[in-house]
C-alpha cells in the first residue's frame, strides 16, 4: 500500500512541482497517472522509489515512513520496487539477458536460478529469442520490453513505468500495455505515468490526474 | 565469497574495458615507485656495507693509572655484557710494553730509558657486523668514556662515520623524492578510478534503481584501485630487477666504484614486498577517496 499525506516538491528556486498531494494506493491495483508535460507525474513516481525527496509531508509504503529511510537501506525499498523508465535506461554493450539479470544479480542470487527466471521472464515479455542479442541491435519496442522484464523478475511488489509508451506506435502501446495487465494479475501494483489519453481510454482502470503539481482527478477503474 | 568473486571479476572487466587509460596508469604507477624501490635498494646495501665496517670498528678505553684488578674485571665484564660487543680484551701496561717492542724493534732503545712501562693499561672492543649502526656503537662508546676507570678513547671509525652520513642524506633524499612520487601515483590512480565512475555512470544509477547495496557498487571500485597499485608495484619490482642487472653492464665505470659498497647481485625480497604492499595501499587509498568524493555525484 502506498500513502501520500500532504506531500510537497519545491525544485531549488523554482515553482512546486507537486503541491499538497494526498492519495492512497492500494495492493493490486492499476493505476494510470496521467497530466500534461510538467505536472508532476515523473516527481510523484520518484518520490515512491525515493529518488527524489519531498519537501513536506509523508510517503507511506507498506506503512513504513520512506522518508526515514537511511541511504544504507534503500537498496531494501527499491527491491520492492520495479522501474521502467522512459528512456529505458538499458546497458546498450550488453546482452538482453545479462540486462534482465541484473536485479537477481545485485541480490547475490546464483547463477542457476538467475538465468531459469530470466528465461522464464523473457517468456512473459516475449523476448525468448532475443535473449544473446546485445541491447544494442534491437527494436525500441523490443528495448522496452527488456525494461519491463528487469523491472519485474525481481517480484517486486509495485510495478512503476513512466511514460512506457512515449516512444512507440499505437500498436505497440497497446501490446505493451497488454503485458502490464498480465502482470497486475499476479498481484503486483501497477502505476504507469502517461499522458496518452487514448490509451487510457482503451483499459478502464482508475486514473489519478495531476495539473501544475496538483492533484485535479481521481476516477477509480471499472470493475472487471 | 560470491560477491567478492562478482567484484573481482567486475574489476578486472573494468579495467580491460578502459585498456590504453589503465596501462598508461599502470606504467607510470611502475615508474614512480621504481625511484623508492631503487632508494631502497641503495639504503639496504648501504646498511649492510656499514655493517660489515663496524665489524672492523675497534675502541680502545686506555685506563687511568693506578685502576686495580677488580676495576679492571668490572669494566670488561661491562663492556662484555653489550649485545654490540663481539670480542673483548684487556692489555696490561707490560704487555702494550712487549707488544710495542715486537712491532718496532728499532726503537726499543727509547723503552730502555723507562724503568717502567710508559704505556697506559686498555681494554679493546670489536663490534658486530649486526650491531645496530654507528650511532648505536657511539653511544655505547661515550657511555663507556664516562667511567672514571678510563682516561681516554682511541678510535677508528671516521669512514664508518661518512658512509653512515651518506646514508642518512641518501635515505632522507629518497624519502623526499619517493613522498612526492608516491602523491603522484596516488592521483593518477586517483583520476583513473575517477574516470571509470564517469565512464560507468549510467550503470551506476541502474544498479542503485534496483537495488544494489552500496558495497556491491562501490567495490569493483576498490579492487581495481587495489589491482592497478598491486600491478604497478609488480611492475615496479621487474624493472629494478632489469636496472639492477643492467648497471653493471651499461655503466662499468661507475660500478667499479660503487661495488665496494653496493652488491648488485644481491636484491632483498622484502624490497619487492614493500613495493607491491606500497603500491596496493596506494591504488586503495587513492580508489576509497575517489570513490568517496565521486560516487554520490551519479544520479539514482
Amino acid at each position: 500500500m502506498i500513502q501520500f499525506f500532504h506531500v510537497y516538491k519545491q525544485y531549488f528556486r523554482s515553482n512546486e512541482a507537486l503541491s499538497d498531494i494526498n492519495l492512497s494506493i492500494e495492493r493490486g491495483e492499476f493505476i494510470f497517472l496521467t497530466g500534461a508535460s510538467g505536472a508532476g507525474k515523473s516527481t510523484l513516481l520518484k518520490l515512491i522509489y525515493k529518488e527524489e525527496e519531498p519537501t513536506k509531508g509523508q510517503i507511506l509504503i507498506d506503512s513504513v515512513n520512506s522518508t526515514l529511510i537511511p541511504p544504507g537501506r534503500l537498496h531494501k525499498l527499491r527491491r520492492q520496487i520495479g522501474i521502467v523508465f522512459q528512456d529505458f535506461k538499458l546497458l546498450m554493450n550488453r546482452s538482453v539477458q545479462e540486462n534482465v539479470a541484473v536485479p537477481l544479480l545485485v541480490r547475490g542470487e546464483r547463477r542457476a536460478a538467475v538465468e531459469n527466471k530470466v528465461n522464464s521472464t523473457l517468456a512473459l515479455v516475449g523476448l525468448s529469442h532475443r535473449k544473446r542479442y546485445l541491447t544494442s541491435h534491437i527494436s525500441g519496442g523490443e528495448q522496452q520490453r527488456v525494461a519491463i522484464a528487469r523491472a519485474v523478475i525481481g517480484n517486486p511488489k509495485i510495478l512503476i513505468a513512466d511514460e512506457p509508451t512515449g516512444n512507440l506506435d499505437t500498436e505497440l502501446s497497446i501490446e505493451i500495455i497488454r503485458i502490464f495487465e498480465k502482470i497486475n494479475a499476479s498481484g503486483i501494483t501497477v502505476i504507469i505515468a502517461t499522458h496518452d489519453l487514448n490509451l487510457i481510454n482503451l483499459f478502464p482502470k482508475r486514473i489519478i490526474k495531476l495539473d501544475k503539481g496538483q492533484l485535479v482527478l481521481d476516477r477509480p477503474g471499472e470493475a472487471g | 565469497m560470491r560477491f567478492l568473486r562478482r567484484a573481482l571479476q567486475q574489476s578486472l572487466a573494468n579495467i580491460l574495458r578502459n585498456k590504453s587509460v589503465n596501462f598508461l596508469c599502470l606504467g607510470i604507477i611502475a615508474f614512480t615507485l621504481l625511484v623508492p624501490g631503487i632508494f631502497g635498494f641503495v639504503s639496504y646495501h648501504l646498511d649492510r656495507y656499514i655493517g660489515r665496517l663496524s665489524e672492523n670498528i675497534e675502541a680502545i678505553f686506555y685506563l687511568r693509572e693506578g685502576v686495580d684488578e677488580a676495576g679492571v674485571e668490572a669494566l670488561l665484564r661491562r663492556v662484555q655484557g653489550s649485545l654490540l660487543v663481539r670480542e673483548t680484551g684487556f692489555t696490561s701496561r707490560e704487555r702494550a710494553r712487549a707488544g710495542f717492542a715486537r712491532e718496532f724493534p728499532e726503537l726499543e732503545y727509547i723503552l730502555a730509558e723507562f724503568p717502567e712501562s710508559p704505556f697506559p693499561a686498555s681494554v679493546h672492543a670489536r663490534f658486530r657486523p649486526d650491531a645496530g649502526g654507528i650511532v648505536a656503537i657511539e653511544s655505547f662508546i661515550q657511555d663507556i668514556r664516562r667511567s672514571p676507570l678510563v682516561e681516554s678513547v682511541q678510535l677508528n671509525m671516521d669512514w664508518a662515520r661518512k658512509i653512515a652520513t651518506i646514508k642518512r642524506v641518501a635515505a632522507f633524499a629518497g624519502m623526499f623524492l619517493s613522498a612526492i612520487l608516491l602523491v603522484v601515483s596516488a592521483f593518477i590512480i586517483f583520476n583513473v578510478v575517477k574516470l571509470n565512475i564517469f565512464y560507468r555512470r549510467e550503470e551506476i544509477t541502474i544498479l542503485r534503481l534496483v537495488g544494489a547495496t552500496g558495497a556491491y557498487i562501490k567495490v569493483p571500485f576498490l579492487l581495481e584501485g587495489l589491482i592497478l597499485g598491486s600491478l604497478g608495484g609488480l611492475l615496479a619490482c621487474g624493472l629494478l630487477l632489469l636496472a639492477v642487472r643492467a648497471f653493471p653492464l651499461y655503466a662499468p665505470a661507475i660500478h667499479q666504484v660503487l661495488r665496494q659498497m653496493i652488491d648488485f647481485r644481491v636484491l632483498p625480497p622484502r624490497l619487492f614486498r614493500e613495493l607491491i604492499a606500497t603500491g596496493a595501499g596506494i591504488g586503495l587509498v587513492a580508489s576509497f577517496v575517489s570513490l568517496r568524493r565521486f560516487i554520490k555525484h551519479t544520479p539514482g
